[in-house]
């Protein structure tokens, strides 16, 4: 096991990475930028050390400086948490150059999932479902007639340059085909110099599902079930809850395994998940994150387990600690995540917390690095905390929910907590009716 | 404080406690004919580096006004800071003479220090030429990013 992990990230994670830290009875390091000297995690940590200025570049993702503050301290693993180096293959890499354990995959599989295609293709080899589409570029519109035909109307072009929504025109009957490719090349001419176009089914209200899994990188792997994540805005979560209220046992179970075949196959090492869209009982691999998830909170109160202790225990090498009949689901668990953000307009809220009063009781856990007298720098991302709540069932879930909301106390600033008290009064919330479109349409509304 | 050698010089002393207060600097160390006089105030400074043992601890309270890194309040025109990681010695190999000492005149773009990071020895020059009123690093001890290095006097 480890003497002593340097926890190269900041905020309510560093916090909860020196929590599984200290349990396991391991040292911890604190790296932190000049603007986060006064903060939590690093007054917590066993020893600090300054990195860098204020802008990520320069500290958080400042590789020499995290290599040096390891020499210094003489810390001998580095738990990378989210974001930041946690995805960044060539960290992992120079970090085993030094003798140091990177906490988490390897170099290869990190470097493997973090490209589009490749991360498409090994799914597709690993037998993970994927969106059906054309196998390779639409060449002419005949060719694209009769892909839409065979995989369903309606379909999605796309530039295969593409991202951020450029380049991508929907067609939902043949006759809007021409036109669709017609736009999108022109689009993705215009945006990426590259007019080449391929065609993907179109999920009209899919739901966004992802599946925990637990790999020892010696071909043992195991999944911890699904977190249903569909309550977004912009691509970024909001409200995360697990079990998924859209599956059943069988389906759960069918997936679950699915996915931990795959990384038995793929010999992954240490937490990851798979993100899925779910519609017409139907799931269509996204991505894969080799690493732990914001969300990682809600299967860990319905399983009992500490997913960052398992993480650390299998970077020094130990088998996994359970087997797949070890894990049973246990109530429902519902995070929230409480941003520095206007509730209305998303605006960022920077600026210092003159009262803080985190709720409390049977069933909720509340991951923050806040305190009153704060100062929330400018240069980092929202999220302050966040809220779990755990209960037997998903209305008494909710019902907690909206009780801790109620004791939620933040001044100075503004915060998400107003939106999600707002949520917990919609119907569809409550049956647990909403698909990934839900929330920014519920906001337009309101 | 320590002394090395005789009955303290309390005039000195004084003096310098005033210089420690009016720089802002945590630690003044002098050598004259010989005796070697430190001064030193108690600051929290933002590092806790070098080897720790693990102990479970509660929260450190928030620094209070006027002991933040020590790099903010250090109000030394003539102050370095470290613009990294790593273990600072003060001479170019074990057991040769520093590069400057207390006193010293040093020009521009003259080493002080050497920092090691990655194995990678960076010379820090002096940013500009003067004399060192302090040298506030130990010979092989670890620093962080911003804490201050030495005070070089403009002149």
């Amino acid at each position: 096991m480890f003497d002593k992990i340097l926890i190269a990230n900041r905020g309510e994670i560093a916090l909860r990475i020196e929590r599984a830290c200290k349990e396991l009875g391991i040292a911890t390091v604190a790296v932190h930028s000049t603007a986060d000297a006064d903060a939590m995690h690093v007054r917590l940590a066993d020893e600090s050390v300054c990195i860098g200025a204020p802008p990520a570049k320069d500290s958080y993702l400042n590789i020499p400086q995290i290599v040096a503050a390891c020499e210094i301290t003489g810390a001998d693993a580095v738990h990378p948490g989210y974001g930041f180096l946690a995805e960044n293959a060539r960290f992992a890499e120079i970090l085993e150059e030094h003798q140091l354990t990177f906490i988490g995959p390897s170099a290869e599989h990190v470097r493997l999932m973090g490209n589009k295609i490749e991360a498409k293709e090994t799914a597709r080899k690993l037998g993970l479902p994927l969106v059906p589409g054309s196998d390779g570029l639409i060449s002419d519109l005949e060719q694209a007639k009769k892909v839409a035909k065979d995989i369903g109307y309606p379909v999605l072009v796309k530039a295969a340059a593409g991202g951020g929504g450029r380049g991508m025109k929907v067609a939902h009957v043949e006759d809007e085909l021409e036109p669709a490719l017609a736009t999108a090349r022109i689009e993705a001419k215009t945006a990426f110099g590259d007019d080449t176009v391929y065609l993907e089914k179109y999920l009209v209200h899919p739901r966004h599902i992802e599946v925990q899994i637990l790999g020892d990188g010696e071909g043992n792997a195991i999944h911890l079930g699904e977190r249903d994540c569909s309550l977004q805005r912009r691509h970024q979560k909001l409200w995360e809850e697990a079990l998924s209220p859209a599956l059943n046992d069988s389906e759960r179970n069918e997936i679950g395994e699915v996915v931990a075949s795959a990384m038995r196959t793929l010999r992954y090492r240490g937490v990851g998940t798979a993100e899925f869209l779910y519609e017409n009982n139907e799931f269509y691999f996204i991505e894969m994150n080799t690493r732990l998830q914001v969300e990682h909170t809600v299967t860990e109160m319905i399983t009992g387990i500490d997913l960052v202790i398992e993480q650390i225990r299998i970077a020094a090498g130990a088998p996994l600690t359970f087997a797949q009949d070890d894990i049973h689901f246990n109530g429902h668990a519902i995070e929230c995540r409480i941003n520095a953000e206007d509730p209305r307009t998303f605006r960022p809220s920077p600026g210092t917390i003159t009262h803080f009063h985190p709720p409390g009781g049977l069933g909720v856990r509340v991951d923050s690095g806040a305190y009153a007298g704060y100062t929330i720098p400018p240069y980092y991302d929202s999220l302050i905390g966040k809220l779990i709540v755990h209960a037997r069932t998903r209305t008494e879930c909710l019902m907690r929910l909206k009780r801790a909301l109620n004791e939620f106390v933040v001044d100075g600033i503004n915060t998400t907590i107003p939106l999600f008290k707002s949520l917990l009064a919609q119907p569809d919330i409550a049956d647990g009716q909403y698909d990934i479109h839900w929330l920014e349409s519920y906001l337009a509304r309101s | 404080m320590t002394q090395s050698s005789g009955s303290p010089d309390k005039d000195l002393i004084r003096e310098l406690a005033e210089l420690l207060k009016e720089t802002g600097l945590t630690e003044i160390e002098i050598e004259v004919d010989g005796r070697k006089v430190r001064v030193a105030r108690n600051v929290t400074v933002a590092a806790s580096v070098g080897p720790g043992t693990y102990s479970p601890e509660t929260a450190r309270p928030p620094r209070e006004h006027g002991e933040r890194g020590a790099a903010e309040e250090l109000h030394h025109p003539g102050t370095v800071v470290s613009p990294m990681v790593g273990t600072a010695y003060r001479a170019p190999e074990p057991g040769a003479p520093p590069f400057v000492e207390v006193g010293s005149q040093v020009a521009a773009g003259q080493t002080i220090l050497i920092i090691e990071a990655m194995k990678t020895m960076n010379h820090i020059p002096a940013p500009h030429g003067g004399t060192v009123l302090a040298i506030l690093v130990d010979d092989g001890q670890p620093v962080e990013y911003a804490e201050p290095l030495a005070v070089i006097e403009k002149g």
